[in-house]
């Protein structure tokens, strides 16, 4: 499974988002506000998720601003640190 | 001075007061201390109480809740108006005449030592009573950086202790209409063992993440994310409220630590037994202290639930 959608499945598995699909979370979709629908709370779960499932830590807002937009960019921050 | 506008968000930061008000009032304190002004003070919250209908009921919906046997009195508006009143004079004599015009103590300083010693960060959570400002000049014991909550209104012209003194803000400030609503911030600042003062007794314009405890006998929504916050760092939670004891003296006192646990995911739900101890705490300070409550608003007003909340939080 790849990141994006290992992602996907952890972010309504963990987020608990009822009545969302792997397929209706697009790759490009805000993942805040507008879009998925996630709002400021969410991030703490979301921070801790990342950590437990893939290991990688968004340390501060300079990490996690471009980061926490999309699945897409989500998905390119955790390939790049689990690589580095 | 006196009282503060209501906004969108049903209360503001904001003064009342001119600018031409406050530098009046500035002036008194550079020229004569705390005492001109407060006397200049009586005049000015008499006249808001007695001609400014409009703001004085805006001390009704507490008043109405902390003294149930009775209907709002005047003088009651009136002693709630001046001891806001006074504070701002204090915090503002702080700036401007140093901290020594002022004598704070502080009950459960080394509590406080050994909780930022666990290195998990901690979390302040402290209230609009008192003077929560005098508080905050008075933690350099703690040896941490202190990052600071803080939404502050466009055009909001009452000025902080440290802007009266001319020196760099002892405190970082997060901005909670930031990104994310600074919650990335604040992360951060747990993580490297930082203190992050919250208040625990207001909505913030944009944060719909609340969750109702009982407060003078009715609901009200108090936010929690300081708990999730909790939950998800390992940081505990330090209630600290502040009082105005004597003229010149503020009481700082560590009311309670909580503990939440790790874990507690997203539900609201789990987080209310916190919510509910901080109200506890919150209600006994009213009994002490019945006129430094200093939200002109009415918490119980009913909030419409966000539909957001109500698709997952429940």
């Amino acid at each position: 499974m790849s990141v994006k959608e290992n992602l996907k499945k952890i972010l309504i598995e963990g987020l608990n988002l009822e009545d969302i699909t792997v397929d209706d979370i697009q790759d490009d979709m805000p993942l805040f506000g507008e879009g998925l629908g996630l709002d400021s709370l969410d991030v703490v779960e979301l921070i801790v998720l990342v950590q437990k499932h893939f290991g990688v830590e968004i340390k501060d807002m300079e990490e996690g601003r471009p980061a926490l937009q999309t699945v897409n960019t989500l998905a390119d921050f955790i390939e790049k640190r689990r690589a580095a | 001075m006196p009282a503060a506008e209501r906004g969108s968000a049903g209360w503001s930061s904001r003064s009342v007061g001119s600018r031409l008000q406050h530098r009046i009032f500035y002036l008194l304190i550079g020229l004569g201390g705390r005492r001109p002004a407060y006397a200049l003070l009586y005049l000015v919250v008499l006249y808001y109480v007695l001609f400014r209908p409009s703001l004085r009921r805006r001390s009704y919906p507490y008043l109405r809740r902390r003294f149930p046997r009775q209907p709002p009195r005047l003088v009651d508006s009136f002693r709630m108006s001046l001891a806001l009143g006074q504070v701002l004079v204090d915090r503002a004599t702080v700036g401007i005449l140093g901290p020594a015009a002022l004598r704070v103590g502080l009950e459960g300083r080394k509590e406080l030592i050994d909780l930022v010693a666990e290195g998990r960060g901690l979390i302040l959570m402290t209230a609009h009573v008192g003077c929560w400002q005098v508080a905050m000049s008075a933690f350099d014991f703690l040896q941490a950086p202190v990052n600071l909550l803080l939404q502050r209104e466009d055009g909001d012209i009452d000025r902080h202790y440290f802007e009266h003194a001319g020196i760099e803000s002892p405190y970082r400030i997060i901005d909670p209409r930031g990104f994310l609503g600074g919650t990335l911030e604040m992360i951060a600042a747990l993580k490297r063992g930082e203190v992050l003062s919250v208040m625990g007794d207001r909505m913030l314009g944009n944060d719909r993440n609340g969750i109702e405890a009982d407060f003078l006998g009715a609901p009200v929504r108090f936010p929690y994310s300081a708990y999730k916050l909790a939950s998800a760092t390992g940081a505990p939670v330090a209630i600290l409220l502040s009082a105005k004891t004597g003229p010149d003296v503020y009481a700082l006192r560590l009311c309670s630590v909580l503990r939440v646990p790790a874990g507690l995911g997203r539900k609201a739900a789990d987080f209310a037994p916190f919510a509910a101890r901080f109200a506890e705490i919150l209600e006994q300070y009213c009994g002490e202290h019945p006129y430094q409550f200093f939200n002109f608003f009415d918490l119980w007003e009913p909030s419409p639930a966000s539909p957001a909340n109500a698709r997952s939080r429940k």
